[in-house]
């Protein structure tokens, strides 16, 4: 009887490995002679496995990123490409938006999870803070579309200019001077590609800002993506 | 011209250990398991050469937790950053040479 409770009562959770090791006599130690071609080698090789493992955002991040991008601003540029007044997106591409969007955040969530498994400290905490402002910041952006169509503004501006381009200019614009702050160029640089993306696609009206923006972003993705792979090679 | 890389990070584990743990942000760290999953070497064998890095000052190991739940956790150390950054220069120069 007790067997079936065994079965079914928690795993007896695993001690730590360290405590353990710790108390095991220590494993005499063979100090290899290391050629500094092979010590190059090793740490190359080490280098560029840690980097990969640990890798919050890795190129093919970027690259589905990218897809997620061309589908989302795809739909939603063809589902108001030819309204004549506008109205704004489609009950379809709404649809297209969140559901793309659900997949990609389980699937960032993820990648994530996996690259910090086993980390923490400062910089991790830093990065869930860094993190929580941007979403909160992402969901304001959206919840003053609500305060511009409160107040009269046209669909055009409501649903079509502000909610394409602003988030651009607004995330991108802070993205990238946090970046800056950190001195991290690269990242830096696309956050100001798209927010000059923004910018200038909101010049090209409801319809074609969603398609522009949707390819602005694809490209500097792209490009992001291919940067970081080229640095790493 | 070997005799000038720090014989304390000069021996393939440690190298391994080091390089590892100099890829995360400053101010990081990495559980025991988790390094040890990432090198490939046994408990045992990982703990002795963290002990002679950690008398060194190059790491430092965090425990937090109590029981069942107590992790262990590793970082390199300021003076481990500067004396990691000292070998690779090092060994740059060496096969530049």
């Amino acid at each position: 009887m007790s067997e079936w409770f065994d079965t079914f009562s928690a795993p007896k959770p695993a001690p730590d490995p360290y405590e353990e090791a710790a108390a095991e006599p220590a494993t005499p130690e063979i100090d290899e002679e290391l050629d500094p071609r092979a010590a190059a080698a090793i740490l190359a090789q080490t280098t560029e496995r840690a980097e990969r493992e640990l890798d919050r955002r890795p190129t093919f991040l970027m690259l589905v990123a990218a897809g997620v991008v061309l589908i989302v601003y795809g739909a939603l540029w063809i589902s108001v490409r030819h309204q004549h007044p506008y109205s704004g997106p489609t009950g379809w591409a709404l649809g297209v938006l969140y559901g793309t969007l659900a997949v990609w955040i389980a699937f960032y969530l993820a990648v994530r999870t996996r690259a910090t498994s086993g980390v923490s400290g400062r910089a991790m905490r830093q990065g869930r803070f860094e993190g929580l402002t941007f979403a909160t910041v992402w969901v304001f952006v959206y919840v003053f579309q609500g305060a511009l169509h409160h107040a009269g503004a046209s669909d055009a501006i409501a649903y079509g200019i502000y909610p394409a381009a602003a988030p651009l200019l607004i995330i991108g614009g802070a993205a990238a001077v946090h970046q800056a702050a950190r001195q991290n160029w690269p990242w830096a640089g696309f956050a100001l590609g798209a927010v000059v993306l923004g910018g200038l696609a909101s010049y090209a009206g409801p319809r074609a800002v969603w398609g522009i923006v949707g390819v602005g972003l694809f490209v500097l993705l792209i490009a992001r993506a291919a940067q970081t792979w080229l640095t790493r090679r | 011209m070997a005799d000038e890389l720090d014989p304390l990070i000069h021996v393939p584990a440690r190298l391994r250990i080091v390089a590892t743990l100099a890829a995360l942000e400053d101010g990081d760290a990495l559980s025991f398991t988790r390094l040890q999953t990432m090198i490939g070497l046994t408990p045992g064998n990982l703990i002795t050469h963290l002990r002679k890095l950690e008398d060194a000052g190059y790491v430092g190991a965090v425990k937090s937790g109590n029981g069942a739940a107590s992790r262990t956790d590793v970082a390199l150390t300021a003076r481990g950053r500067v004396a990691f950054a000292t070998y690779s220069a090092s060994l740059r120069e060496l096969l530049a040479d």
